[in-house]
């Protein structure tokens, strides 16, 4: 939703999914503004930063993530205004305030990384009319969600509304005066920019954990979204459970993930054993006219048993891509006619084997009557 | 209570429920007016080709728990729990197409509609007719449809009915795939099906 | 470049998958994408159960019995079913007959002096014909007999004769039976007339008599406008004999100006013909750079051509739109039937000029220059200029052309036929009660996108001819099979022993490609011939027909004037019937009692065969031949 602010779609006023009397109501003791410092397992006990002991049954990590810092944008930052990371509310209301003045209409803003972050502010400050500079690594932008032909087609879609996208080049500095006014590339080239947005990816926020709750790309969790301590358990970003469409233990850091996981977890700590199926990625992204959806195992790893098909038909802007593992679905990408792309999705985390041709879901708007398995 | 209930062996794709549904939610209420509407009123109910192409009228189930309603980053769409139906907020839909990426039938679409706030694209799926349903009217699809593909009634009542088709069939040893009632539809079907499977080979 | 073989579900052509994967490319929408558009198709339309007729409608019976039963005028299912086949067969009498009525006018003003560049270029049929017509023949001109016979069959076209003239060539029996069952045509304008006003609400609601009239509709086709027009053409154009050509859009070239003929009428292809061998025409092309001007036709008008004047085919109905795509075509020149409204839309993206030349039909996006019997020469002239100035402004980089033509043998009238055998169909009969030929076999009728193109046509032809059937073809079926190979002496390899034989001997191809849909008619007379030369019906002989891919309307005339004709029809798709479990039977086994012959629906053209091939030996076993068992 942040990013829908930095675009001027939505209003922060627009941000909260609940209304204030949402712990009230469901008899929740919260306290804001205060994290949890440490758990002390000996004595069921979270610490937190504020000093105070709060006893548990049962506990709960949804931590989350933090956005994953870059050297260089650390310490400018210190001394320039104007290089910020975009993960929480406050980084996006310091933005829009600063956004005139960065030159909104005419300035030119640097985006560092083009995974979702990075893309979704090179969105939005394009739509308030910034020219803007990504700088990646890899090939393309969205390299995590897209194949390199998606990647591509997106790529130029951007390009035509003014991005530029460089590869292979990273920010090594920046200068200024108070204000940041241009980075240092590591090719040795100067950039001028009057903004900066650092998207390099998430790292989950476990770091305050104790070594019994085993940690890997985030805390390791079974299927009922407990840790390898009995009673306490973790859900959402931080959490790390098996990918239903890699078939390996993943961190899928998106939202409904989270909503899931939360729920899985709130019934097995409530004593009701439910089964959690497995993580899937998915992204859905509206960029200008150009609509993406992905889901699952888009670059698939070569000797895995995926295959891979393409259809792109450039008279109606449809690309389809559709991975396929012993014949059921294993991931997604499609560019524009996306409203099928939920059926597709289910398919993926269903591990349902495919009822018709694989080329009758090419088709923008197949109809869910190709996989109701009606034969009428 | 009662609730539309589809019946796909039934379809013969003839799309007047698409059209029923989309006037029932213009603003004039009849044809041809509501279809010269802006923005031009679109049906909330979607009949597609299954495999040998046959009809498949596909509409909102309205789950419980609705996957769009969990995928719902702004909260815009929520449940009535007079009529079991889920709904959407159009002043807070964001149009961000979360919920067609949730949603495992494809049901959703994203147009102008004439009760959103104007030149907004919002997300827009079956609302169970609940206006009409106030009127004592049944759905628009239901009311259009004329081979019985959809019907309005307990879902009980109509899954009984289908245990007594499926029990009969059985017991007279009869394909357990026919449909009761007709033979000239079966006759249709097999006749597609066969062709479809020829092209195929 | 895209890869072809994703279209092999769609056509078993070699050029037509190379040309998919082309207009894919040039971002052409087809008729096959326009066909997945419409998925899916209306059940209530598909079983003939809707009917639009009065404005007390629109109506639908429900085939579950539980919605209405009954239209508005209180119409079952079997009389809505009944009433739209019977709109369809008079739509495609129609089509046929006009394009008869169209070669009569032009015969009256070739007689009358007023038809410029059109000729009498078969005085023997024109005799012959003239002869069965009544008219007295010694001592007269040619063009004063063309006067009488123009005069004459414009009253079969009408309302003053109790039957059609052509029919005396069928069988007595066959007239008597038809006499019988009041199938027999009295008028050829008259019938379809008659068809509309029973049509009407509220006038003929018997689904039987329905059926009966449809027949004689399409009798009035048959033996009426259709046959009148492959006569007259015959007259004007020449009678066919054996031509050999080229066939599949390789006989486009990229170094010649291309002018494609689309539609129906010789009266337009003959005369574009003429302006294109033109010297002056010629030389005009090779001014702009074209070694010459080369004509090639698709569908019924090509196949016209191709019968008498060995013109070469680039294709049939589905490759219309992909004709186009192959980006070397200067101008298509159409008249009516079968040119799909998209092809204007689609010549758009070429430098393609698309004619239209009939003032019944009129398409978007195409420039229509009128056709008059007074100035067909000079219209078809300029025609022919101009597409010789859009040569230079073909875009090379958009030229297509992948494939290299396949040879054929056409041009088998009946005459030709005959000629081939020796001038008498005796050593056909010998050999079909010989057995080495169990029996002949017409494949005919059109191109439809809900069956893999050519599939239908060129799997049931070889399953015949494998089975010692002698195959004759008309239409977009004799294009599948000639591009498939089936015209030449190397297609005898696929044919049974006895088939190969006799063919081998006689020199002809085991399919005989007999022309255009009005040449359908070809196929009757022959049968005629064969059963009078016999003694016995029409529907005693061991012949079978088939229309495996049809679309058409005028299809639909055609396997209904086949069956009323005493030919049993095989059809592909399925016709919109299925709503009506009456009339289903009676045209499947009802009209065994009344015509001796019946329709069957067999989307699979292996198990199609095999149905004729059983029906062929069933006919040999009653009239006392040798025949084989087939399961």
């Amino acid at each position: 939703m942040i990013a829908s602010v930095l675009a001027g779609h939505s209003a922060v006023a627009d941000l909260p999914v609940r209304k204030d009397s949402f712990y009230e109501r469901l008899g929740i003791d919260v306290i804001l503004g205060e994290g949890a410092a440490a758990v002390q397992l000996d004595s069921s006990e979270v610490l937190t930063e504020g000093g105070r002991t709060i006893p548990f049954d049962r506990l709960l990590i949804a931590t989350g993530s933090d956005a994953r810092t870059v050297p260089a944008a650390e310490a400018a930052a210190a001394e320039l205004d104007g290089i910020f990371y975009m993960r929480t509310l406050k980084h996006v209301e310091s933005m829009v305030r600063i956004l005139p003045e960065a030159g909104e209409g005419t300035g030119s803003a640097l985006v560092l990384g083009g995974g979702l972050v990075g893309f979704k502010a090179a969105y939005g400050l394009l739509h308030r009319g910034f020219r803007v500079v990504m700088l990646i690594k890899s090939g393309y932008p969205l390299f995590m969600q897209v194949d390199a032909e998606a990647g591509r087609l997106i790529q130029e879609e951007l390009e035509k509304k003014g991005l530029e996208v460089r590869t292979g080049v990273e920010a090594v500095g920046f200068e200024g005066e108070g204000r940041v006014e241009a980075a240092r590339l590591s090719d040795g080239s100067m950039l001028s920019c009057s903004l900066v947005v650092v998207g390099k990816g998430v790292v989950p926020a476990m770091g305050f954990l104790p070594t019994e709750i085993e940690t890997h790309a985030g805390v390791v969790v079974d299927e009922y979204l407990e840790t390898t301590v009995p009673g306490i358990y973790a859900a959402g970003d931080v959490a790390e459970s098996v990918d239903v469409a890699r078939d390996k233990p993943w961190v899928n850091a998106i939202w409904p993930v989270a909503v899931e996981q939360g729920r899985h977890a709130g019934w097995n700590m409530a004593g009701r054993p439910v089964a959690y199926p497995g993580s899937l990625s998915r992204n859905v992204i509206r960029i200008f006219d150009l609509d993406v959806l992905t889901a699952g195992v888009v670059n698939p790893d070569e000797g895995e048993g995926y295959e891979a098909q393409v259809h792109y038909d450039p008279r109606r802007r449809l690309y389809r891509k559709l991975v396929t593992k012993e014949g059921r679905l294993a991931g997604v990408v499609l560019l524009n006619g996306i409203e099928q792309g939920g059926v597709l999705m289910n398919m993926v985390a269903d591990r349902r084997p495919f009822t018709a041709p694989v080329e009758r879901f090419f088709d923008g708007s197949f109809n869910f009557g190709l996989v109701s398995g009606r034969v009428g | 209570m009662k609730n539309v209930v589809v019946h796909p062996e039934r379809c013969v794709g003839c799309m007047q429920c698409m059209i029923a549904c989309a006037t029932a939610h213009s603003h004039t209420k009849a044809t041809p007016a509501a279809l010269l509407e802006v923005p031009r009123p679109s049906p909330r109910v979607h009949v597609g080709a299954g495999i040998y192409n046959e009809g498949f009228p596909n509409r909102c189930r309205h789950c419980d728990p609705a996957p769009c309603l969990l995928a719902c980053l702004p909260g815009a769409i929520y449940r009535d729990p007079e009529t079991d139906t889920v709904l959407v907020n159009y002043d807070r839909c964001i149009n961000c197409a979360s919920c067609a990426m949730a949603c495992p039938y494809g049901v959703i679409r994203y147009t102008e509609d004439y009760k959103a706030p104007p030149g907004k694209v919002v997300s827009v799926k079956c609302d169970n007719c609940v206006e009409r349903q106030h009127e004592g009217k049944v759905p628009a699809c239901v009311e259009t449809c004329k081979t019985g593909a959809l019907t309005f009634e307990d879902p009980a009542i109509a899954a009984k009915r289908k245990t007594g088709e499926v029990a009969r069939s059985v017991s007279v040893g009869e394909e357990a795939r026919e449909v009761p009632g007709s033979p000239t539809f079966s006759l249709l079907n097999a006749l597609k099906r066969a062709q479809k499977i020829v092209n195929i080979r | 470049m895209i890869d072809p073989k994703k279209y092999e579900n769609r056509t078993i052509t070699e050029d037509g998958r190379l040309m998919l994967a082309k207009a894919e490319k040039d971002m052409i929408e087809t008729v096959w994408d326009r066909h997945e558009a419409q998925q899916p198709q209306c059940g209530f339309c598909e079983m003939g159960l809707s009917c639009r007729i009065c404005a007390m409608g629109p109506c639908r019976i429900d085939p579950f019995g539980e919605g209405p039963q009954r239209g508005v005028c209180g119409a079952d299912a079997d009389i809505i079913v009944a009433r739209n086949l019977g709109r369809m067969v008079a739509a495609g009498a129609a089509s046929h007959s006009d394009h008869g009525r169209d070669l009569v006018e032009i015969l009256g003003k070739v007689a009358s002096g007023e038809a410029q560049g059109y000729s009498i270029s078969s005085p023997e049929k024109l005799h012959a014909v003239a002869a069965e017509y009544g008219l007295e023949t010694e001592g007269k001109e040619d063009l004063a007999i063309a006067a009488e016979l123009a005069d004459a069959m414009m009253d079969d076209f009408g309302s003053k004769k109790s039957h059609l003239q052509l029919v005396s060539r069928a069988p007595q029996k066959r007239r008597d039976l038809w006499d019988r069952l009041r199938m027999m045509p009295r008028g050829i304008d008259r019938e379809t007339s008659e068809m509309m006003h029973r049509t009407h609400m509220g006038v003929d609601n018997g689904w039987d008599s329905l059926i009966v009239h449809a027949a004689r509709n399409a009798l009035s086709d048959g033996w009426g406008g259709s046959m009148i027009a492959t006569d007259v053409s015959d007259i004007l154009f020449g009678v066919p004999q054996p031509v050999p050509s080229t066939i599949n859009i390789g006989v486009l070239k990229e170094d010649q100006v291309n002018i494609v003929v689309h539609g129906h009428n010789p009266l337009v292809s003959e005369a574009v013909l003429q302006a294109v061998s033109s010297p002056e025409m010629v030389e005009l092309a090779t001014s702009k750079g074209a070694a010459g001007i080369n004509l090639a036709g698709l569908c019924c008008t090509g196949n016209e051509l191709l019968m008498r004047k060995g013109i070469p085919m680039a294709g049939n109905h589905l490759m219309t739109e992909l004709v186009l795509a192959t980006g070397a075509v200067e101008m298509m020149i159409v008249d009516y039937q079968c040119i799909m409204p998209a092809l204007g839309t689609i010549a758009q993206c070429y430098h393609t000029k698309m004619v239209s030349t009939s003032d019944k039909a009129h398409f978007p996006h195409m420039e229509h220059h009128e056709f008059h019997p007074e100035s067909a020469t000079d219209t078809a002239r300029e025609l022919v200029r101009l597409a010789i100035e859009a040569y230079p402004l073909r875009n090379p980089d958009k030229v297509y052309i992948p494939v290299e033509p396949v040879d054929l043998l056409a041009g088998f009238s009946i005459e030709a036929i005959l000629g081939a055998l020796g001038g008498t169909p005796q050593p056909l009969i010998d050999a079909i009660v010989a057995g080495k030929i169990r029996g002949a076999a017409g494949v005919v009728g059109c191109n439809n996108p809900k069956i893999k193109h050519d599939y239908g046509h060129v799997t049931m032809m070889r399953k015949l001819i494998e089975n010692d059937v002698l195959v004759v073809d008309t239409g977009c079926a004799s294009v599948a099979s000639a591009k498939a190979g089936f015209k030449t002496s190397k297609a005898l390899e696929w044919a049974g022993p006895g088939l190969k034989e006799v063919c081998g001997a006689l020199g002809i191809p085991p399919v005989l490609h007999v022309g255009s849909c009005v040449d359908n008619v070809r196929i009757l007379v022959l049968a005629a011939a064969l059963a009078n030369t016999l003694g016995v019906d029409m529907s005693d002989l061991p012949l079978a027909g088939a229309a495996p891919e049809w679309y058409s309307e005028k299809a639909v005339s055609i396997g209904v004037y086949f069956v009323a004709s005493g030919i049993f029809v095989v059809l592909g798709p399925t016709p919109p019937v299925t709503g009506s479990m009456n009339v289903v039977k009676l045209l499947t086994e009802g009209l065994d009692d009344l015509v001796g012959a019946t329709f069957a629906v067999e989307p699979d053209p292996e198990k199609a065969a095999l149905l004729m091939i059983k029906h062929i030996e069933g006919k040999r076993k009653a009239l006392g031949l040798e025949a084989r068992n087939i399961v």
